[in-house]
């Protein structure tokens, strides 16, 4: 963790005025009934009980979503003996649960040719996207698709049952309610991860030759967005021993609804209920920050155009290429198609939030567009630039839609295919490679940093930490309407949080455990979504800035990797589009 | 109040294990779900569908204000 | 006739007392609301169960509290209510999951897995033993004639076999049920308390039993009618 200096007098003019209107906002947040932060900490677990449990596989997938169903899966039919460990249920974690539309790529009955749709999905992308896991996603979305559907997938909303079909059939041992907080290296190598489990309240040890990260993506545990559980884990952990991590300036635009603004479901209009469909090719420009830059420059209410007709409701804001633009006035899109995350199938009802009722900003804040945002792949089998280490759907910064919405239902077929192109991958480097050593004296620490929260005799709790950072960070003028005064007033308060109140959140018990470790996770990406947002100078796809609104092409052909320097600071780095990192 | 009320539970923790946040738990003594962190409901109803007697009941507010990025 | 007129002025109290008090209470209760095969399979259950209980008060030891002492009457309506409740009562475990037939969801037969499959407390078998009970008395009150009991031992083994199977399904009431309350749990105990305490009473002179057994006359009714 970077420690800045805690001097007060190194407080520039700057920082100290937004800190003082930092304190308005706290009394604010106070006055509507916002638990108090700091206070003594009286931790109902003894600390000092509590045991180890070990565990050891050739390959450890983290993460029971889409991805690390498949991840799982393929590594053991690669010749991998697999763990599955996942901080909640198999299919009922993650975002996974909640989507409904898969994409299907059929040569044969498809309109287009794959070459054709790859090329649809860069000109919307603008560029951004990578064509190689666009095309990869595209080429095996079908034989995923087929596995699915034997696997019961479309015949219930609920994936637990289809989810564990394959994996009981196989035998593969699947450990759920385990929190996941650090990933072991050693000799440049991973070793393995370590976490501790919610029930049997255990410290949990992993040792594996590969672990893949299927931790999905995350947000500021926001409002009307059912991604609450995800916190940038992965990416953190995998940040914090080393790996390259990429796409946190894009934004994820989803639209809740203003009445009862938290309730997912409710706003969903009951798409949860439903069972899930393939969709077919269908490539738009989708969910940025439209409707964000009509608030900002309007005022709310806002009224829900279609999708991608933002720029022609009001004038400026952002980029919608001709292509891909639609009338303003069309038809609804809840109507005959919904556009979602690339969205659900078409024409069953339903349908994601702001399609009726008035729609208000902020619903999946924190996250960016899937699959933009994640660890950097140092080529096309989901492998990162720590040996061993791989990363697959969410938690992989593949580019594979770029940095806005494209293609629909690629998001649930992304996170497929790629944990199946992963697991095969990190079987196929277990049988190279032995296990690395971990001494006593590591795991040790570990065990201790895992276990700080709840030794600490007073501190800050999660709760109050998370809403103070969700104030921060999720006003529209913020996250989503950037401009450079700001993005570096809240990086301000940001540090502030990062340097003294990380160190001191504290911890009852193993639920507030988890909030404590998440809390601290959701800090760091906000370090870095400011960071890369105020690094990156021009606007295109869902990144916005109010001070740079047009694309620089000369400049900016480029996405921002991110990593920890030598001395521990937060290090950026340009990386060409359609490159591998050097 | 979130998820509001759990009646007529059979104690199968089908729920505790489908709840993504980590809201509820068994307890100890009755070996019953109850509703332990509210506070951390995001309102997806998985619990609910996931219940095989079907005895939880959620409504669409929050106890705790909620921010979003305008109002 | 003298009989009926007593039968039908002790009918209304006897519904109003275990249908429309039970009914009342779910009504005014706080429950939440659901779709109206849920909250049908629900009152249904609910009245069945209550009815399970009212059994106690149909029979010849506590028959005279409500309906007058028209035997035959008294008899003919416990065998019918017997039979169609204690149906309802053993089939609930499935209504309970039928509603899911009906939804997207969870398929209802994993469901009912589920459930019987649950002993982390002791609801669940506790109502499975309940319901075994419930099974034999149904079963040894259709095949009456072709157990070789002589009637009295029989109207014993009825007797005692209703008794443990109602506390076993009270008890699982108390603990599971979605709408027993606190009124609706005094409601029950209450009426399982009167209701059971009522034949434990005249167990303790089976001369009573015997007498009128012996009369058939009075009750226009023979032994086999039974
Ligand atoms: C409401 C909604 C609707 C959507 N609709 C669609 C749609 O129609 N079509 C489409 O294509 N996409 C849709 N999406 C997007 C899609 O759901 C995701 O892109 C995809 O499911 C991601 O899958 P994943 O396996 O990569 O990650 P996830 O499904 O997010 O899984 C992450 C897993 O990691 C686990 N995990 C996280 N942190 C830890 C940790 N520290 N320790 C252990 N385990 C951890 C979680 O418990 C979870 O099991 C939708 C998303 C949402 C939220
Ligand atoms: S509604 Fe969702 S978050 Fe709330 S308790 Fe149920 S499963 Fe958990
Ligand atoms: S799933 Fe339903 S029955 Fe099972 S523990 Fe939860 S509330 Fe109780």
């Amino acid at each position: 963790m970077t420690s800045l200096s805690k001097d007060p007098t190194l407080l520039s003019r700057r920082h100290f005025m937004a800190l003082a209107g930092g304190i308005a906002g706290m009394a604010t947040l106070s006055a509507l009934g916002v638990p108090s932060g700091w206070a003594a900490n009286t931790a109902k677990v003894d600390v000092d009980t509590v045991n180890r449990k070990e565990h050891t596989s050739d390959v450890l997938v983290i993460g029971g979503g889409m991805a690390g169903l498949f991840a799982t899966v393929k590594a053991h039919d690669a010749g991998s003996k697999v763990i599955l460990v996942s901080k909640g249920r198999l299919g009922s974690s993650g975002q996974t649960p909640f989507a409904k539309g898969i994409f299907t790529y059929d040569a044969a009955t498809a309109p287009i040719s794959l070459d054709a749709f790859v090329d649809k999905v860069s000109r919307s992308a603008m560029g951004t996207n990578n064509p190689v896991y666009t095309r990869q996603m595209a080429e095996h979305s079908r034989a995923r698709v087929d596995e699915l559907r034997q696997w019961g997938f479309f015949d219930s909303p609920l994936y637990n049952t289809c989810f564990s079909k394959p994996i009981k059939e196989r035998n593969i041992p699947v450990l759920e309610r385990i929190v996941i907080t650090h990933l072991i290296k050693e000799n440049g190598h991973i070793a393995g991860a370590a976490g501790f489990s919610m029930d049997s309240e255990k410290i949990q040890i992993f040792r594996a030759k590969s672990v893949i990260l299927c931790t999905g993506a995350g947000g500021f545990k926001p409002n009307g967005f059912p991604i609450c559980d995800l916190t940038h884990d992965g990416t953190i952990m995998a940040y914090t021993i080393g790996a390259k991590v990429t796409g946190k300036e894009w934004n994820d635009g989803h639209p809740g609804q203003a009445t009862n603004a938290a309730a997912c479901f409710d706003g969903w209009h009951g798409m949860f209920e439903r069972k899930p469909d393939t969709v077919g090719v269908e490539v738009h420009h989708d969910l940025g920050v439209d409707l964000n830059y009509i608030a900002y420059v309007n005022g709310g209410p806002v009224a829900m155009g279609p999708p991608g007709s933002g720029n022609t409701t009001s004038k400026g804001g952002p980029l919608t290429p001709a292509e891909f633009a639609r009338p303003p006035g069309g038809p609804p899109p809840g109507g005959g198609k919904a556009p979602g995350n690339g969205g659900p199938p078409s024409g069953k009802g339903g349908g994601p939030p702001g399609m009726a009722g008035i729609p208000v900003g902020g619903s999946s804040a924190g996250m960016s567009i899937h699959k933009s945002e994640g660890l950097v792949p140092i080529n096309d089998r989901c492998a990162s630039n720590i040996p061993g280490l791989y990363a697959a759907g969410d938690a992989l910064g593949s580019y594979m839609a770029g940095a806005i919405y494209t293609q629909i239902g690629s998001s649930l077929a992304g996170s497929a295919v790629q944990g199946a192109v992963a697991g095969t991958a990190a079987a196929d480097y277990c049988k190279a490679v032995d296990f690395q050593d971990v001494s006593t004296a590591k795991l040790d620490d570990i065990h201790q940093e895992i276990l700080a929260p709840l030794q600490r005799k007073a501190g800050y709790s999660p709760a109050w930490v998370t809403q103070t950072l969700q104030g921060i960070m999720i006003p529209n003028f913020v996250l989503y309407i950037k401009k450079e005064k700001l993005l570096q007033a809240a990086l301000a308060y940001v540090e502030e949080l990062r340097d003294h109140h990380m160190p001191m959140l504290r911890a009852a018990d193993f639920h507030e455990l988890r909030l404590a470790h998440e809390t601290a996770n959701m800090i760091i990406s906000a370090e870095m979504k400011l960071k890369a947002s105020i690094m990156r100078k021009e606007s295109r796809c869902s990144h916005y800035r109010l001070d740079y609104p047009e694309m620089d092409t000369t400049n900016w052909q480029a996405w921002i990797n991110i990593y920890k320097g030598a001395d521990g600071s937060m290090q950026f780095e340009k990386q060409p589009f359609a490159a591998w990192p050097a | 109040m979130t998820i509001k009320l759990i009646s007529g539970c059979i104690g199968c923790g089908t729920c505790v294990a489908s709840c993504p946040t980590d809201v509820l738990r068994l307890d100890p003594k009755t070996k019953k779900a109850i509703i332990k962190y509210p506070a951390d409901c995001q309102i997806c109803h998985l619990c609910r569908m996931y219940c095989p007697v079907d005895a939880i009941t959620i409504t669409p507010d929050k106890s705790i204000p909620v921010i979003v990025s305008w109002g | 006739m003298m009989h009926s007129q007593t039968n039908r002025r002790g009918l209304l109290p006897a519904i109003l007392l275990f249908t429309g008090l039970p009914i009342f209470i779910y009504a005014t209760g706080d429950f939440p609301r659901r779709t109206l095969l849920k909250e049908s399979i629900s009152l249904l259950t609910i009245i069945g169960f209550c009815m399970m209980l009212a059994q106690f008060f149909l029979t010849r030891s506590g028959n005279s509290l409500l309906l007058g002492s028209n035997m035959a009457k008294v008899i003919k309506i416990h065998k019918i209510i017997g039979y169609v409740f204690v149906c309802i009562i053993l089939v609930h475990p499935f209504l309970i999951v039928l509603p899911r037939y009906f939804e997207a969801g969870l398929d209802p037969a994993a469901c009912l897995i589920t459930i019987l499959r649950t002993y982390s407390n002791s609801g669940i078998l506790i109502g499975i033993f309940a319901w075994c009970l419930m099974s034999i008395l149904l079963v040894t009150a259709i095949f009456r004639k072709k157990i070789p009991l002589p009637y009295k031992t029989w109207v014993q083994f009825h007797k005692w076999l209703s008794i443990a199977c109602m506390i076993f399904a009270c008890w699982h009431a108390l603990d599971l049920g979605r709408h027993t309350d606190r009124v609706l749990s005094a409601y029950i105990i209450l009426l399982a308390f009167c209701g059971i305490l009522l034949p434990l009473k005249n167990s303790k002179s089976p001369t009573v039993l015997q007498s009128e057994i012996s009369r058939p006359g009075k009750g226009e009714i023979s032994r086999d009618s039974f």
